[in-house]
């Protein structure tokens, strides 16, 4: 393989040098057509073709293009965030004089699909576009974050507060029930981890680019069952080096949990009422009452971030740059945790000719400090905040760590500052690529882009001897662990297009593809043991010796996997009004059975931009663009497999020092890839010339051969096995709105809203009559949502006895908790979601601001089952425990102490509605006049806010509640809070951008 | 130089079009070995999986405790009865099993019914087909055979303990599905008690052959990790005593404690230190080392001082403290405190009265809780002897005597025989011996059902203990996990579940 790549680098560059000396420029100058002023920064691009450039300060621009192609079919385009674009036939002219109109139409803008660009009218499928600049100065560790809300039938779902944590994403509803559901991301061609983004600087990204449909994904078939994230990078601009440097502070503001855990006084009281566990007397009762430790608010802090990122860019008519660097540093709100960032990006492009070379990439470093979420373990420090006795002190008279002595919960402070468990991570994203138009037969180009995503994270953990956890180790005398895993993953995309014009009618363009993706990592650590003496550190590890327990323990592994692509896609226009698109493919994977690697699949677009026919022609002051379109056709899906899943597998096992086999997994040969068939239809519309725009589309995405648990009987040892059973679908609407409600020379003020509803529905599981699948509260049955709760209904308590009282199968009542008694309550899918914001201009002053919603999931609150359990007396509990049944004809909803708590039950299902304030920005740019004297290119300052409010009843410190972390693209069970939540910052900053 | 242009055009275009052979996809494990439906290809696999197998006891859900879970076959039957007591430190997660309130949803009793069965299918694994090596290489597959068909033998023994209706060797009630083949398809039904009992006794008796002729010795005499033949006897013996054939229970116990007899009174006590004497007093242990699991912090987790279950007052006062050695291996004395000492039976300073069980505190002076699980020891097998001859009665009965005898002078100094004793009197005297000189391995809840007793709990600490356990009870018999009943149409619900 490797020297097939060397052979084709070869022979590219004997081209080139045969190339070299055969261009011809066309050069010219673009300006604002309202204004006549020189518009910098327009994208030049030479349609079908990767050769491009983009105007100077002064608005030039000066591109090669081949000399002897047929100059009739040059077309050339103009593009500009906010601009009409132009498409220019070049002619004989090689010098231009380009005037481009304000957008006032949507149909206009350019999208990047991937491997191609294309005009927004042209396009048949489902895309939607983010603007790099909305969301760049929003200070998120991780950018999927900064999306949530942004996009209509993008769910984003922040699952964790913790710096650089990664947000769920889902698009167009859960798609799959085993498998991954997370997106593919793609920056700049190359497929990145979908795991982890914290060591990606976002400032970097021009646009976003989502794909939602089968004919939009379908260049990425294999991998685009869960719709895919475009992400292409800023480029430098010709003209003289610009530099752009932008600078915020601010600080995140500790979390309110809505569900409260007792005060010293309310705590002792409800001791005193339920048997006086430890056997206070008066004094006691005096003594620990006058402590009242609030726990959360020891561990919380106020955190800082700090945020720099300096932009250099430039460049002349062959060459284009930028560079930039930052630095990120976001204290978490739990001490002790945080990220730590820095990262380096170099975007280059050079022509020769023919020929365009260039290279992206990003390198970073990160260091994390993070803390345990999402589990109901002890020595936890966010569950030992819930369940630590208020009236213990975290520190002693000495000022040492107290020592809980009347419960058994471990000091949360104690564990947070002696026990640290850190990663630091080497990211870096490449790609490098060729292009060639063929001289000879205009329209014909050929591309070829290789990169890599590589990561490598080293983590270190210290378990403390004085803390608990680090007595509980083997010797009991601390732990140091020590982990170091990479990963590298190339992705290989080699191309072959022909873009033509024939006649005045006519547009075609087809390309055939050929794409590797493919990706390993290794990793080992290693755990010792007897740490305490001088060091804690790896240098305080104390050897293991046969009687001192400290023998340590190692591990490693790796995995492999690979995907090879074969596809063709064309694209055909008539008219510039009616367009056809369709693509086929064939892809094989390394994960499946040897009989079912490979699957075809294909679809196929139409678009009809009905506001230019004739008969429209009336209407054209009403609809001043109307767009239909509708798509059809199939993806596919491999992710959240295991690398290996169809075969039977032997891992090590190891008894009594030595080592062995043990049967890890079961074989399923007839394994296949996951199936997503998706018919797509819309209307894009833009009326009030220009000034509201609106789309509309409806989608019914169907998943086949879907990934299951098929369940077994628990007698083969296992409880199920992962195959291709059952059906699946997301169908739903997506609408969005956009408008600028008033525009004058000196005030705009705009509003945008986004909605998408989605209905999720199992159509068929494995087996017949019935075949529901149950794991713990969730139930998956044919016919209801994915992840439904099935759980009693809990009815109260019985004021006569205290006894909690549940709703049998008919709706009686009854004091039997029986799980006979079960039904469905919900799921935990969200079935309605968006966002919605305005923004206010006025000259330099600006406000923009953006709401986010949820509405319709349920979550099972598991928190509660531990802070509501009686029988925890002896440790912390919810305050709303004061409210227990005690007497004869008490009404309440709190059941007797000395009842089991049965935690399968509606009690503890909740809405999952909220309503979030997710972002407010202020900002005020200096006037130009001021600027020009500072010999300024732009100055602004801006103040902004992140998650200022909440509005949810759901009880806990965040209704995005944190689920267990992501192992591979597997889904994750959403909508349970488990344990130790780590809730979304809410974050204030202050900064300064200046330009140079 | 037009026409070399365009031959390399084309042959640029070819060359990148299709770039990349097949076989970039065909990739292979490298940390894991694939396996094959006609199972393993070499004899050495086969031991592999055998260790394997013996690795999987380690699972939380068999001797291992895992986070919600307590070791099934471990310290839990001990828990369901009456002689270790839950403390108000103890967090609950398996109160549901201890208070008897279980319900088919019970997670932990599907953790413990799929754990089994993932130890029987690792041994049917081992066994599948291993008979192809037998003309060329007898003794060893005799040594691997005999080994898997023991532990195959006696993970079902375990299961019928918990899951059978009847402990009667010829009941017609519900035992356990038998599983001896590899198929993941299978939804077995439930045999009868008797036809369980009847493929137990196959596994195991054939486990005996096999070992009696093996290609090399299989446990070192201070590490007996493995299944041997006194191992695969012992288990006989205790199956007999579960099925009342008394004499093969004598029998069976006679030839283990002629291979092994009882520690010395100085070596017994360093046993739960895992300072094992030479072939003596354990027979079959499954060992555990750093990283893989505890099976005894269920009971008081060292490093943190929580004391989940403390020993019942009335089973220490049982005890001769003064002379018994297995009061101070058994027992001691712990303040609350994470760094607080322990002291061995009642040596504590002052009057504290918080009591933990030191069985299972780790090796030496750790307190990790890292110890191996005996399983089965030589004085279970005094124990089964004794029994087993005082129901045959007659003469047996001053056999039965000395033996209990026996093993009390082994345990307790200057220990004063008593003269002679009625069948009655004896078989309460080995009960209570019984009790003692097992407590917190595993046997009493079983012993109390096998019995047909019930169980009153004279010493509880928490209001939300239950306390009486009448035999008519359902609870007796452990319900089939509901995942198991919504999967297998073929599975019967235990009475009294449905």
């Amino acid at each position: 393989m490797k020297k097939v790549l060397l052979l084709k680098l070869a022979l590219l560059l004997c081209l080139l040098q045969q190339a070299v000396a055969q261009d011809r420029t066309v050069t010219g100058t673009v300006t604002e057509q309202a204004t006549a002023k020189a518009l910098p920064g327009v994208s030049v691009s030479v349609k079908g073709a990767a050769t491009g450039t983009s105007t100077d300060q002064e608005g030039r621009f000066s591109l090669g293009v081949p000399a002897n192609s047929a100059t009739e079919n040059l077309t050339l385009i103009f593009s500009l965030m906010g601009m009409v674009a132009q498409e220019v036939v070049v002619g004989d002219s090689t010098v231009l004089a380009i005037a481009l109109a304000a957008d006032a139409k949507q149909l206009s803008e350019i999208v990047v699909t991937g491997y191609q660009t294309q005009n927004r009218r042209e396009v048949t499928g489902s895309v939607a576009t983010v603007a790099g600049q909305e969301v760049a100065l929003n200070p998120f560790g991780s950018f999927e974050q900064a999306l949530q809300g942004r996009a209509t039938g993008m769910l984003v779902q922040a699952n964790s507060g913790q710096p650089g944590a990664t947000a769920s994403v889902l698009i167009r509803g859960r798609g799959s029930v085993f498998g991954g559901t997370q997106p593919l991301f793609i920056l700049d061609g190359v497929e990145i981890s979908a795991t982890d983004f914290s060591t990606l600087n976002h400032a970097d990204f021009a646009s976003y680019t989502i794909l939602k449909d089968a004919i939009s994904t379908s260049q990425y078939g294999s991998r685009g069952a869960n719709g895919v994230v475009v992400i292409t990078t800023k480029k430098g601009v010709e003209g003289p080096t610009l530099l752009d440097y932008h600078v915020q502070y601010g600080f995140s503001t500790m979390p309110e949990n809505r569900h409260r855990v007792m005060n010293s006084q309310e705590k002792l009281a409800y001791e005193l009422a339920n048997g006086n566990p430890y056997g206070w007397d008066a004094d006691d009762i005096a003594r620990l009452s006058a402590i009242n430790t609030s726990w959360e608010k020891e561990l919380f802090r106020t955190g800082l971030t700090k945020n720099h990122t300096l932009t250099a860019s430039g460049g002349n008519n062959k060459t284009t740059y930028l560079l930039s660097g930052s630095i990120f540093d976001q204290e978490g709100t739990v001490r002790n945790t945080g990220l730590d960032r820095y990262t380096g990006r170099a975007n280059i492009e050079s022509r020769a000719g023919d020929f365009t070379f260039g290279l992206n990439s990003t390198f970073g470093y990160s260091e994390l400090a993070n803390t345990y979420e999402a589990t109901t373990s002890t020595n936890v420090p966010l569950n030992a905040i819930r369940w630590s006795n208020p009236y213990e002190p975290p520190y002693d008279q000495n000022g040492n760590y107290n020592q809980p002595v009347a419960s058994w919960q471990p000091n949360a402070l104690e564990l947070i500052y002696e026990n640290t468990s850190l990663r630091q991570q080497l990211k870096g994203v490449g790609n490098v690529y060729v292009a060639y138009n063929v001289p000879f037969l205009p329209g014909l180009s050929f591309r070829t882009s290789w990169g890599g995503d590589y990561f490598s994270n080293e983590t270190s953990e210290l378990l403390d001897p004085t803390t608990a956890p680090g007595r509980g180790v083997p010797g009991g005398k601390g732990q140091y662990s020590r982990g170091y895993n990479r990963f590298f993953g190339y992705t290989g995309t080699t191309s072959a297009s022909y873009d033509r014009r024939f006649g005045s009618d006519h547009t075609l363009q087809v390309s055939m593809f050929n794409e590797i993706v493919k990706g390993g990592g290794k990793n080992f650590g290693f755990t010792g043991y007897g740490l305490g003496g001088p060091f804690e550190n790896e240098a305080g590890i104390t050897p293991g010796t046969a009687t001192n327990g400290f023998i340590p323990a190692v591990n490693g592994g790796g995995n492999e996997q690979a995907l090879l692509s074969y596809f063709t896609m064309v694209h055909y226009g008539y008219k510039n009004r009616y367009f056809v698109s369709a693509t086929g493919r064939r892809d094989g994977s390394s994960r499946f059975g040897l009989n079912h690697q490979w699957a075809n699949f294909g679809s196929a677009g139409v678009s009809w931009v009905v506001s230019e026919e004739a008969f429209m022609e009336a209407l054209t002051g009403v609809f001043n663009e109307l767009k239909f379109k509708a798509s059809y056709g199939t993806s596919g899906n491999q992710a959240g497999l295991g690398d290996f899943q169809s075969r039977e597998l032997y891992g090590r096992a190891v008894y009594n020092g030595v080592s062995g086999l043990q049967q890890v997994q079961l074989e399923n040969e007839q394994l296949k890839w996951e199936r997503r068939t998706t018919f797509n239809t819309g209307l894009e519309l833009a009326t009030l010339q220009g000034r509201l725009r609106a789309t509309i589309e409806y989608y019914h995405a169907l998943t086949s051969d879907l990934f299951l648990n098929r369940q077994l009987s628990r007698t083969t040892g296992y409880t199920n096995l992962v195959s291709n059973v059952g059906t699946l679908q997301n169908s739903g609407v997506e609408f969005s709105l956009d408008g600028d409600l008033i525009k004058t020379q000196d005030f705009t003020w705009s509003a945008n809203l986004n909605l998408t509803h989605n209905r999720n529905r199992i159509n068929k599981l494995v087996g017949e009559g019935d075949n529901d699948i149950i794991s713990g509260v969730y139930m998956n049955r044919e016919g209801e949502a994915l992840n439904s709760f099935y759980v009693v209904r809990y009815a109260g308590v019985n004021p006569d006895n205290g006894n909690a009282q549940y709703l049998n199968l008919n709706g009686d009542l009854t004091e039997v908790y029986n799980p006979a008694d079960r039904v469905l309550v919900g799921s935990a899918e969200v079935p309605f979601f968006g966002g919605f914001g305005t923004s206010l201009q006025y000259k330099g002053f600006a406000l923009s601001t953006f709401f986010t919603f949820v509405q319709g999931n349920k979550i099972y609150n598991e928190d509660r089952t531990n802070i509501e359990n009686p029988s925890f007396v002896w440790d912390n509990l919810a305050a709303a425990m004061l409210d227990e049944w005690r007497e004869p004809g008490q009404v309440t909803a709190i059941p007797r102490a000395s009842q089991v708590l049965r935690t399968g039950t509606t009690r503890f299902i909740e809405e999952g509605d909220f309503l979030r304030w997710r972002n407010l920005m202020v900002s005020y740019t200096l006037p130009g006049n001021v600027l020009k004297a500072a010999r300024l290119r732009h100055v602004s300052v801006f103040a902004q806010g992140q998650n200022l409010a909440t509005f949810t009843k759901f009880l806990g410190f965040d209704p995005e509640v944190s689920t267990p972390a992501l192992t591979g693209a597997r889904s994750r069970v959403p909508g349970q809070l488990s344990g130790a939540q780590y809730p979304a910052l809410r974050t204030i900053t202050f900064g300064i951008s200046v330009g140079l | 130089m037009k026409l070399r242009n365009l031959l390399l055009g084309l042959g640029l275009g070819c060359a990148i079009i299709f770039p990349a052979c097949k076989d970039i996809i065909e990739v292979e494990p490298e940390y894991q070995k694939a396996g094959s439906p006609g199972g393993f290809f070499s004899l050495d696999d086969h031991e592999f999986a055998l260790t394997g197998a013996y690795a999987l006891f380690r699972a939380p859900g068999y001797y291992g405790i895992g986070m919600y879970n307590a070791g099934t076959w471990a310290a839990l039957p001990d828990m369901m009865a009456d002689d270790l007591v839950q403390t108000k430190e103890d967090f609950g997660n398996w109160a549901a099993q201890t208070n008897w309130t279980y319900a088919t949803d019970e997670a932990n009793i599907e953790i413990a019914w799929v754990a089994a069965y993932a130890v029987i299918a690792q041994a049917n694994l081992t066994l599948r087909n291993i008979e192809q090596y037998s003309a060329t290489n007898a003794k060893r597959v005799n040594r691997i055979k005999g080994q898997a068909l023991a532990i195959r033998g006696m993970a079902h023994f375990d299961l019928l303990r918990f899951w059978g209706e009847s402990y009667d060797r010829n009941s017609t009630a519900n035992g356990v599905p038998y599983k001896t083949t590899v198929n993941v398809e299978d939804l077995p039904t439930r045999l009868t008690v008797k036809e369980t009992y009847d493929n137990i006794f196959r596994d195991l008796t054939a486990a005996d052959t096999l070992l009696g002729d093996v290609d090399r010795t299989i446990n070192a005499p201070t590490n007996r990790a493995y299944i041997d033949q006194i191992a695969a006897r012992a288990l006989l013996a205790r199956l007999n005593l579960y099925v009342e054939d008394f004499e093969a229970a004598e029998s069976y116990a006679s030839q283990v404690i002629a291979a092994l007899d009882l520690a010395d009174r100085d070596a017994f006590a360093a046993i739960w230190k895992d300072n094992y004497p030479a072939d003596k007093e354990v027979i079959w242990k499954v060992t555990f080392s750093p990283g893989e699991g505890q099976a005894g912090t269920g009971i008081h987790i060292g490093s943190a001082n929580l004391n989940l279950f403390r020993p019942a007052r009335h089973l220490e006062d049982m005890f001769n403290k003064a002379n018994d050695i297995r009061y101070a291996a058994y027992f001691g004395g712990r303040e609350a405190g994470a760094s607080a000492a322990v002291y061995p039976g009642n040596t504590a300073p002052g009057s504290s009265s918080r009591r933990i069980v030191t069985k299972y505190l780790g090796r030496g002076e750790a307190l990790d809780n890292l110890v191996d699980w005996k399983v089965l020891r030589t004085g279970e097998m005094y124990l089964i002897r004794a029994e087993a001859r005082a129901r045959q009665g007659g003469a047996k009965l001053n056999t039965a005597l000395t033996d209990l005898q026996t093993l009390r002078a082994a345990r307790i100094k200057g220990f004063a025989p008593t003269v002679s004793i009625g069948q009655q009197a004896l078989l309460d005297a080995i009960a209570l011996e019984r009790r003692k000189e097992l407590f917190a391995e595993g046997h009493r809840w079983f012993d109390l059902k096998r019995t047909i007793r019930t169980v009153s709990r004279a010493d509880v600490e928490n209001a939300a203990a239950s306390e009486t356990l009448v035999p008519a009870a359902r609870e007796w018999t452990w319900p089939i996990p509901q995942g198991e009943i919504d999967v297998n149409r073929n599975i019967a619900q235990t009475e009294g579940y449905k």
